[in-house]
């Protein structure tokens, strides 16, 4: 940051400027973020605040936004904002569990992977049914739960991936590769390997994760294959990497970064390149994959700060500190899932006491007039 | 209807001349031996330090203790956001004679107009180095030792719990939660509260801790449960355009027979109230109403101008406040630069009977040539004497009201208030 001479003269435009620049651009500087609370305003609590550190995210193909909280107790949640819902639907608790660290979303039907005291376990129900009008008059249900036991004597999760065709997620635990049923919540195990970090798919549908050796493992669902070792990592620090992907929907690269904030590419072929640019921050948090292939993510812990990636331009911006001003007057600091909505708005998932939905809205970016047709 | 005329009430100025750059008084407290302390604070200027005062009775005048960036070895030409303030976090501990006081941040590094908690999080040359705990012996006039007691962050306000050994604070700018063990010297974080801070933090009977949070709920910490709980319902807030946001507990003065607190919010047109905390699931709280004007509501009006604090009993077992008044039209677009020149705001200090929670203005605080709209904090003497903290033009400084001899009495401040 650039500072100025003694003595500060107030009257110094200069000066003004720089002030301004401290105070109001520490925050998003461009697009808008929306922190929802988690109930239906002015009809519902939210959930209590310890119970509502937001950690899995998943979104349906209209955009319903899913997912689970972690603290004191779980809470499985819908978020509703298109049409004229506006709403958190608070599914219900998931009686002793404290952490939910994947949900899924399939066309029918909606998991969630939990850990508690008792061992993992793997929740399921029908997606919920969108109710009349939030505006109007309304009406919900809660309805049960369906519990997976998990093998091996409730084996600790460490992360679920949707499939493409949405009908089963696979999860790994500290010693398996699970297959799940989303609708109706059957497991099986199809692989053993140590679980590390998160899944993504790739574009031909195939299941990701990381392996020992800085190298990934990929699993094909069609031929049940699991190949150890399958894709080496790109020269990197990945002893600390934080191990996550940009979500994403669709085909297209997937993204990740090492422990020194760097991010890197994987292409369609199982083929890495970059590092392509490098976070603002370390370490790197919940990153998404918008519509128009910009990354937005969080890095830098306690109070993290957003950054974009534009693989069009080729580097990265830091977009600033989380808040809201719409809807709930808020800032945001830490965050423990993202995904991409239906309009390529991105969903993060606050991992905080008293956790909010947040919506960021991209910027857009302005197009270079064309000249009109003859 | 009052029964003294406000001459009774003698004001004194007692101005910060030794601290040029002081623009605010934050904490104001009696200390263990019933002596005044307070904080000559410098938030606005690049650079500076908060200095510890005492109002000496001897002599009639302050004494400057120590600036605390040389205490804590974090000097305030450093380049990092400054040790500038204390913010309500004078507290006492009776068993020893310590003061313990927690530091704030939010002044500028010496070389910049300003600072931002949020934009130099991750900056290591800028960002504030954290609040410092100090332990001020105030039979020796010793500081016994000093601690980071909340890295990186400010204490917005501290509390003491001395039959458990435990100082309890809330954190700015994430609004955490914390507990700082005294025997141990180790902190803890219990969890976030939200993005507004309360400013004040107070304990019940049953050792537990409450404050607020951004909706103007009650935010409750249970040692027996070690976790925060929030009440079910908003603090008084005027429905006509206020929601309960920002409705957060300003100040609590506690009821000489410990059984209920009063409180003002902050917020504009605070309300004053009075609660019950040992009473029922949540205690039990009564509107005792706005203590500020009417004002054209189209028009947002901020604390600095509409405001409400220096909550105190008396010797005489009432309750003594400062609320601002002002003349209509006052806007606050520059707040730093209200109170200069022209004088269109007041403080007045209100008397109520906590009995029959009658209320009667007694006089008013007033500062030669300034405006003196805004108090933060008050405090009793052990000579049930009233003092006042004031943020304003600087310097600024604080009121001493020597209070007819009818409504004091000797030891005045005790039984003590355990929190800023």
């Amino acid at each position: 940051m650039k500072s100025v001479k003694k003595p500060l003269d107030w009257h110094d435009p200069e000066v003004r400027a720089l002030h301004d620049k401290i105070v109001h651009g520490s925050f998003i500087n461009e697009g808008m973020m929306v922190a929802f609370p988690m109930c239906f305003p002015g009809v519902t609590v939210p959930i209590i605040a310890d119970e509502s550190r937001i950690t899995a995210l998943d979104a349906t193909r209209e955009g319903v936004i899913y997912g689970g909280t972690s603290g004191k107790r779980v809470h499985l949640f819908v978020g509703m904002f298109r049409a004229d819902m506006g709403a958190v639907h608070d599914m219900g608790v998931v009686d002793g569990a404290e952490q939910c660290v994947a949900a899924s979303c399939g066309p029918a039907g909606f998991a969630a992977f939990v850990n508690g005291p008792g061992g993992a376990r793997i929740v399921s129900r029908e997606l919920q049914r969108m109710p009349f009008s939030l505006i109007q008059e309304w009406g919900f249900t809660r309805k049960p739960f369906r519990y997976s036991a998990v093998p091996a004597g409730g084996e600790r999760i460490v992360h679920a991936v949707t499939d493409p065709s949405g009908r089963r997620a696979f999860a790994t635990t500290l010693k398996h590769l699970l297959a799940v049923e989303i609708e109706t919540g059957a497991v099986e195990v199809v692989g053993e390997l140590r679980g590390m970090g998160r899944l993504a798919v790739d574009a031909r549908g195939a299941v990701l994760g990381f392996d020992e050796g800085d190298t990934l493992w990929r699993f094909d669902p069609a031929a049940k294959k699991l190949d150890r070792r399958a894709i080496a990592l790109p020269d990197g620090d990945w002893a600390h990497a934080p191990k996550v992907w940009a979500r994403r929907r669709g085909p297209g690269l997937l993204y990740t970064a090492d422990g020194k904030g760097d991010i890197f590419a994987l292409d369609e072929e199982g083929r890495f390149s970059g590092p392509l640019c490098r976070a603002t921050l370390t370490p790197v948090g919940p990153m998404a994959v918008t519509h128009d292939g910009r990354v937005f993510g969080f890095c830098g812990d306690e109070i993290s700060r957003m950054f974009c990636y534009d693989p069009d331009a080729g580097k990265v911006t830091d977009i600033g500190a989380a808040v809201s001003v719409i809807q709930r007057r808020r800032y945001g600091y830490v965050f423990g899932d993202a995904v991409v909505g239906r309009d390529g708005e991105i969903v993060f998932g606050e991992d905080d006491d008293s956790g909010h939905l947040w919506l960021y809205f991209p910027r857009i970016v302005e197009k270079t007039a064309k000249p009109a047709r003859p | 209807m009052t029964d003294k005329p406000s001459s009774a009430y003698p004001v004194s100025w007692y101005q910060f001349t030794e601290h040029p750059e002081s623009d605010s008084c934050w904490s104001l407290s009696v200390g263990p031996d019933g002596r005044i302390y307070a904080a000559a604070c410098a938030e606005g200027s690049p650079g500076k330090s908060v200095k510890l005062v005492r109002y000496n009775e001897k002599t009639d005048a302050l004494d400057y203790l120590f600036s605390l960036d040389q205490m804590v070895d974090d000097p305030a030409d450093s380049g990092r956001a400054t040790q500038c303030k204390i913010h309500y976090s004078f507290v006492p501990s009776m068993h020893d004679g310590v003061l313990y006081m927690a530091t704030h941040l939010s002044g500028p590094p010496i070389d910049l107009p300003a600072y931002s908690p949020w934009g130099m999080w991750h900056d290591k040359e800028r960002c504030f180095r954290g609040s410092a705990l100090l332990a001020f012996d105030t039979r020796t006039d010793q500081v016994l030792w000093w601690d980071t007691m909340i890295p990186k962050e400010g204490c917005r306000c501290l509390l003491h719990d001395e039959e458990r050994g435990l100082l309890y604070s809330l954190s700015y700018p994430r609004d955490h939660f914390f507990i700082y063990d005294i025997a141990k010297r180790k902190f803890r974080d219990v969890g976030r509260i939200g993005s507004v801070n309360a400013q004040a933090l107070f304990l019940d009977r049953r050792h537990r801790v409450l404050t607020s949070n951004d909706d103007g709920r009650i935010v409750r910490y249970d040692p027996d449960k070690d976790r925060l709980e929030t009440s079910p319902y908003i603090l008084p807030h005027d429905p006509t355009y206020q929601t309960g946001w920002h409705s957060v507990l300003y100040d609590v003065a506690p009821s000489p027979d410990g059984e209920c607190v009063y409180a003002s919010t902050w917020i504009a047109n605070p309300r004053l109230m009075r609660i019950w905390p040992n009473e029922g699931e949540w205690g039990r709280v009564e509107d005792l109403g706005p203590t500020t004007q009417a004002r054209d509501l189209t028009l947002p009006l901020s604390t600095f101008v509409d405001h409400c604090g220096g909550l105190v009993f008396g010797g005489d077992g009432y309750l003594y406040y400062c609320a601002s008044r002002w003349k209509e039209g006052q806007t606050d677009e520059s707040p730093r630069d209200l109170g200069k020149g022209s004088i269109n705001m007041w403080g007045i200090v209100h008397r109520l009977n906590p009995a029959t929670l009658e209320r009667e203005e007694v006089f008013e605080l007033k500062r030669p040539g300034q405006a003196a709209q805004y108090v933060s904090r008050a405090a009793i003497d052990h000579n049930g004497d009233l003092f006042f903290a004031h943020v304003g033009p600087r310097p600024v400084g604080i009121f001493r009201v020597a209070m007819p001899a009818d409504r004091k009495k000797p030891n005045a401040h005790l039984p003590i208030r355990m929190w800023g």
